[in-house]
């Protein structure tokens, strides 16, 4: 268990190999998770597992949903100038 | 009389501010609002744990990164240990991990931000109801 612990602290100090591919993105859903449950979590006046949970389901598909819609936009546009 | 009751306010408001800052979610551990804190808590602190195991320390840089550490402090005031251990570049991170890891550690301390304006906010109105104002 120590062992196991110095190596988490240690790898603390060196960063994690992330490449720029296109999977990299990816990253931004665990953060964009953390940001409906946080809000959410200010926002409803009475927290309850069943809505707490819809609501930030919710919020969490329309974020990424404006994400996909941006990127789509800026490719066409990408592509209208290229072309 | 008046006077007294809203520097009592000020201080009360003060307190869970700094409560909040010092622990996410503590101002509203204090409110008694504990599902809250709780889900606070732990968000924040994944959100910015996560950033740390992606961009290691490095990405806590008060040195060569102000704009960055300006939002990270408001994580909580230990950040600035972690400051302390890896200003002026101690611990070199470059590219996707190092951007990726500074805006986990910056999004989850603006979260903080949020959450300890909304403590004291709900502070406030309590406050305001208990004393019939």
């Amino acid at each position: 268990m120590f062992t196991e612990v110095v190596f988490f602290i240690a790898s603390l100090t060196a960063p994690e190999e992330i490449g720029t591919s296109p999977q990299s993105m990816l990253w931004l859903l665990p953060l964009s998770a953390a940001i409906a449950v946080v809000y959410k979590a200010t926002k409803l006046p009475k927290i309850t597992a069943v809505s707490f949970l819809k609501e930030s389901a919710v919020l969490f598909g329309s974020i990424i949903l404006f994400v996909v819609i941006t990127a789509l936009v800026l490719h066409v546009v990408a592509w209208l100038i290229s072309w | 009389m008046t006077a007294r009751l809203r520097e009592n306010q000020i201080v009360l408001l003060i307190f869970v501010a700094l409560l909040s800052w010092f622990v996410p979610g503590a101002g509203y551990f204090w409110l008694k609002e504990k599902k809250r804190a709780i889900i606070v808590f732990t968000a924040i602190a994944i959100t910015f744990w996560l950033g740390i195991y992606i961009g290691s320390i490095g990405v806590i840089d008060p040195v060569l990164a102000k704009t960055w550490y300006a939002a990270q402090i408001i994580n909580s005031p230990m950040v600035a240990l972690l400051g302390y251990v890896s200003a002026g570049g101690n611990f070199p991170v470059y590219g996707k991990p190092n951007e990726i890891g500074q805006i986990y550690t910056s999004v989850s301390g603006l979260l903080n931000l949020l959450c300890i304006v909304n403590a004291v906010h709900l502070a406030h109105v309590r406050w305001a109801r208990q004393s019939g104002g």
